[in-house]
């Protein structure tokens, strides 16, 4: 029954592990390293089970963060022939490139993270009930 | 043997079956709750009503058997359900969700998860509550104020 709270908690670590992301994707939306390359959003990918799971049972519960995947779709393209950063040759001479985040995405993202989120804690909520109905078969 | 009589009465086997049963769904539930969102994953659950009906004929064998006031239920028969080593019931879910397939390959649907925990909660609840009706029972009676 124990086990019960640690898959509920490990579905409310990855849906904030979701959220962390997209708050860092919206924060970096016109973020550029050294060399002028802009930032590329960070997905969080999600997998069944949980592998810090203390036992091989509770292994196959769960959900957990399987990946960070950086976007790889390209950026966006802005004409800006008088920016610092606006590319100097090729066929995209005086296009500034920005970052390929879409925060209309992003928001949504958020939303469902944080609906996700609160459906694991009412599922913990009713787990806990449960382990205080079996608690009070005792007295 | 008086004390596995004792704790045989009535109905609290059925009972210890249906504690069992709401118990161990839990934990499919908040799987597939925690799972909500993960590509690929889709929910599997018990269903309640196989599970009611080897309930009933395990009940009614015992009744055959002993006259339904004593006796152990025979494990049931469910290919869903079954027994571990430490002879705690063990789930093997084989019940698809209805939900529909979204993009990411995932036949989510919130709204019948939480359904499924907050009836599961529920039942667990009658189930611990007539149980320790049952165990009150025996109290008064050991303690000889009837």
């Amino acid at each position: 029954m124990y086990g019960l709270l640690d898959i509920s908690t490990s579905g409310m670590i990855a849906q904030r592990a979701r959220l962390t992301a997209v708050s860092a994707n919206l924060a970096n939306r016109h973020s550029t390293g050294p060399d002028g390359t802009p930032y590329r959003a960070r997905h969080v990918m999600l997998a069944p089970g949980d592998p810090t799971a203390s036992s091989e049972e509770g292994r196959g519960w769960g959900v957990h963060v399987a990946d960070v995947e950086i976007d790889q779709r390209p950026f966006n393209m802005r004409w800006d022939p008088t920016h610092p950063l606006a590319l100097k040759e090729g066929p995209q001479r005086g296009y500034v490139r920005e970052s390929n985040i879409n925060p209309l995405v992003e928001q949504v993202n958020a939303v469902q993270a944080s609906r996700a989120y609160e459906a694991n804690a009412a599922a913990a909520e009713a787990g806990k009930q449960m382990i205080a109905q079996a608690l009070r078969l005792l007295s | 043997m008086l004390f596995t009589d004792l704790a045989n009465s009535g109905s609290s086997p059925a009972l210890e079956q249906l504690l069992r049963f709401a118990g161990a769904r839990q934990r499919l539930l908040a799987h597939n709750v925690a799972n909500m969102d993960t590509p690929d994953f889709r929910p599997m659950d018990v269903s309640p009503s196989t599970f009611q009906s080897s309930l009933r004929r395990a009940i009614t064998e015992r009744r055959g058997a002993t006259g339904g006031e004593r006796g152990t239920l025979a494990p049931l028969d469910s290919e869903e359900i079954g027994t571990d080593s430490r002879d705690s019931m063990v789930l093997v879910p084989k019940t698809p969700s209805p939900g529909v397939l979204y993009h990411d390959r995932n036949n989510r649907d919130l709204e019948r998860q939480m359904q499924a925990l907050s009836e599961n909660g529920l039942t667990y609840r009658v189930a611990a509550d007539l149980l320790r009706r049952n165990h009150e029972l025996l109290r008064t009676a050991i303690s000889q104020r009837v």
